[in-house]
């Protein structure tokens, strides 16, 4: 008897060990994320975390391909412009929610007038600002109104994820998502982790990977050692020092452009010449290769990658030159004088060191440096402070939308959440290229304003840096210009 | 007549810095018999002696950084260089010196923190204990209700209104810390206070200040030195998390633990970066734990007693070997 209950107990475990590693790894995988996400709305945060799990669960309107071409994704093609402001969507037809609901042209006017809903005070609403109306003109047909003519529409459909408008309005929706998108919500353990299951009705091509388990695991160290430990099967944020120690790795250009708003209406960057002198102390090309490892490139004096609409390829970054920072400095009479930089410390890959390099720089070329490093909320309040500008303000701007549209109303035009100038002409230029349909023009009003902004220097211009993500050894994947975690682009060998 | 005043207070000032200098260096041959505790002395009067004087120490400025030259490994690695003897840290400054500099803030911190929160918490709780009754009530609602609270967000508040300094972090990790020493003292004040010297005190009409600081004070020595040393260790574990947040210190400033998580990041493929750091703080820990239990030793009259009966023993035993000796090699 005795010697059946071990046999027994022997089985028990062998199937459970079977079973914890074996099989259930089959085809799951594990994501591990740097924050968890705060809501799985999909419409109200602007947040990397909840991103990162609700792409995969809902779809946008738009799509891009993994290197950033526009493509129709719930649409049936591509928008058309019936008159200066007012675009045609036609949706595919067949397409359902995970509940059942049917996406057709109600959902999507339900979803646009949902976040741009004064009420709803979206985090996303800079995505949808030129957009005031939706109506549906035909089940599977609507018309969206801008105010006055918006070229980027399309590139702002693409961030339009569809809500189903029935289940959205449950108080439970934050918890419990339902999209049209190829893995659906299985389960939320709070601080633990979110687990999604593949969709087996997915209207587009059907993903390999049959389930999704996201963790979030704060400390890059720690990310680093579970992918090592097998744990996980892709990690964010790795650190460029550890991608020769990863079993594979992969690296994009990014949309992550890290550079220093200089004040340039008080204090000591009020003169040009220090502004200009700034950007000449750092020694961005030994940021990249030394700092980042060579998974950086040195930006070209705009706040723009070369995949950007509106990039301006004829201004090229400032060199490095700390004897004539230093005498720009003296020309100016600043020499000794104190300037402030702010930072903050685990937000963005080295945000820190970053911040301590560049002081060092700008400390040899004659300044006083104070750095000033503040918990991330303290950090915001500074950053987007209206009344009193720092002198410098380390930001890095992830631009999602790939135009330039987004970056430049948010930090080079006067009066944006993060400018630090009130610079008519520049804001003049911004302005005009928003409204302005032809492209060619509109292309031509933001190279103007490039190079505007270059000649003044306005901004410490550092890096844009890459996208490294470490994998697993048995999971493929190409990576992304725009940093979406797809899991349906993903392969298990 | 005013002569032989000034006589008298010079003869009587002569006597005492007499006294003065023979307590010192009784204190001395104390210390001479207890190997450990001259360890430690000697240890902690390094570690001061070498925060004092960083600047003339460190063979480098612990900010001066050379982004070509990062994470190099230390001098006994076939990549390291006598420059940086103990390499370079992630953007490419010198271990040593910020080792070095990082004393400073550190030391300063954890003597700072432990003095105020120390000193604040024990008045309470002797306070607490002593007096009874409401004050007793008071404090200790006090204390649990601050214990309740959450130290980050007092830190927050704090951080707010006077902004991130070294003051900041002082302060705050005092006014985080001070509760433990008023619990330990006020339940120590309990017990002692039924004793027959303090009673004796109460009834020869002390009234309580001299009762609490002059005859409960001192017999709390022991427990407060240990519990003193605890806290330091913590208190500087304590400041680099809140540097590291930015609540803390601010660059180019830096201390022994806001270096070891900075370093973390790096750990498999440096370990120098958190190593180095994380040994001074453990060499200061230990340091301070060896004076401390050889303080604890001879503060407590008890232990004196035990360690001047073992000295007695041992000088008896070797007289005794001395006089066996002696008579065995008589013929």
């Amino acid at each position: 008897m005795k010697k059946y209950g071990r046999l027994l107990l022997a089985a028990v475990l062998m199937v459970v060990v079977l079973a914890g590693t074996g099989w259930a790894k089959a085809e799951g995988i594990t994501i591990a994320l740097g924050s968890e996400p705060t809501t799985l709305d999909p419409q109200i945060r602007e947040d990397g975390g909840e991103r990162a799990v609700n792409d995969n669960i809902y779809d946008t309107v738009l799509t891009r391909t993994p290197e950033g071409d526009m493509m129709p994704s719930l649409a049936a093609q591509m928008p058309k412009l019936v008159d200066a402001d007012t675009w045609e969507v036609t949706l595919r037809s067949g397409i359902t929610f995970h509940n059942g609901e049917p996406l057709n042209a109600d959902a999507v006017v339900y979803s646009i007038k949902r976040v741009i809903d004064p009420e709803f005070n979206s985090e996303q609403i800079s995505f949808f600002s030129t957009i005031t109306d939706a109506r549906a003109t035909g089940d599977l047909t609507l018309h969206v109104i801008t105010d006055g003519p918006d070229p980027i529409l399309p590139t702002r459909l693409y961030w339009l994820k569809v809500v189903p408008p029935k289940h959205s309005k449950d108080p439970k929706f934050a918890e419990n998502p339902v999209g049209t998108g190829p893995y659906r919500f299985v389960a939320w353990q709070r601080g633990q982790h979110i687990d999604l299951v593949r969709n087996e009705d997915y209207w587009g091509p059907a993903p390999q990977i049959s389930s999704v388990r996201y963790r979030f695991i704060e400390e890059p160290g720690t990310r680093l050692a579970g992918l090592m430990a097998g744990e996980f099967d892709l990690i964010t944020n790795l650190l460029p020092e550890f991608t020769s120690h990863v079993p594979k790795s992969v690296n994009v250009l990014g949309l992550e452009h890290p550079i220093i708003i200089l004040n340039a209406d008080d204090g000591v960057t009020k003169d040009a010449r220090v502004r200009k002198a700034l950007n000449y102390a750092v020694d961005k090309q030994a940021l990249a290769q030394g700092l980042f490892e060579g998974f950086a490139q040195v930006a070209q004096g705009q706040l723009l990658s070369p995949s950007f609409f509106g990039y301006n390829d004829q201004v090229k970054a400032y060199s490095y030159d700390p004897d004539k920072a230093k005498k720009l400095i003296e020309e100016a009479g600043v020499k000794g004088q104190t300037i402030e930089l702010i930072g903050t410390s685990g937000r963005w890959l080295k945000d820190r060191d970053l911040v301590e390099a560049v002081a060092d720089f700008w400390k040899k070329a004659g300044l006083d440096v104070k750095v000033r490093i503040f918990e991330f909320n303290e950090y915001l309040n500074r950053l987007f402070d209206r009344k009193t500008r720092a002198d410098g303000i380390f930001v890095v701007s992830s631009n999602e939308l790939l135009d330039a549209d987004k970056s430049f109303s948010a930090y080079y035009k006067a009066g944006g959440i993060g400018s630090s100038n009130t610079d008519e002409t520049l804001a003049g230029l911004i302005d005009a290229a928003r409204s302005e349909t032809d492209e060619k023009k509109r292309e031509n009003l933001y190279h103007q304003a490039v190079q505007l902004a270059y000649d003044q220097a306005y901004f410490v211009w550092l890096l844009n840096i890459e996208d490294i993500y470490g994998l697993s050894a048995r999971l493929e994947w190409p990576g992304r210009v725009d940093a979406r975690l797809l899991v349906r682009e993903m392969q298990v060998r | 007549m005013s002569q032989t005043n000034a006589d008298s207070l010079e003869q009587a000032l002569e006597q005492h810095r007499h006294e003065w200098v023979e307590k010192l260096f009784e204190l001395g041959r104390e210390l001479k018999r207890d190997k450990a505790g001259l360890v430690g002395v000697m240890l902690i009067t390094a570690l001061v002696l070498m925060a004092v004087f960083a600047p003339y120490i460190a063979p480098h400025d612990p900010t001066d950084q050379d982004l070509t030259a990062r994470l190099a490994p230390p001098v006994w690695y076939e990549k390291g260089t006598l420059k940086h003897i103990l390499g370079t840290d992630h953007l490419g400054r010198d271990v040593l010196s910020r080792t070095i500099h990082g004393a400073r803030v550190s030391l300063w911190v954890g003597a700072a923190v432990v003095l105020l929160a120390g000193g604040f918490g024990v008045v309470m709780g002797l306070m607490a204990g002593y007096l009874g009754g409401r004050t007793d009530a008071f404090v200790m609602r006090w204390v649990d209700t601050q214990v309740a609270f959450p130290g980050l967000l007092l830190a927050l508040i704090i951080l707010a209104v006077i902004g991130p300094s070294l003051t900041t972090v002082v302060v705050v990790l005092a006014l985080n810390g001070w509760m433990v020493y008023g619990r330990m003292t006020r339940s120590a004040v309990l017990s002692i206070r039924q004793s027959p010297y303090v009673e004796a005190a109460e009834v020869v009409g002390c009234r309580w200040p001299r009762v609490i600081f002059r005859h409960i004070l001192p017999n709390l020595t022991s427990p407060l030195l240990t519990l003193g040393i605890l806290e330091f260790a913590r208190i500087v574990l304590a400041e680099a998390a809140l540097s590291f947040l930015g609540l803390g210190i601010q660059p180019p400033a830096t201390s022994w633990g806001l270096d070891v998580a900075m370093g973390k990041n790096y750990m498999f493929m440096a370990w120098w970066l958190v190593t180095i750091p994380g040994c001074a703080i453990a060499v200061t820990v230990l340091a301070i734990n060896l004076v401390a239990s050889w303080l604890r030793l001879i503060s407590d009259p008890q232990e004196r007693e035990k360690q001047f009966a073992r000295h007695m023993a041992g000088a008896m035993r070797k007289k005794m070997h001395a006089t066996i000796k002696k008579e065995l090699e008589a013929p």
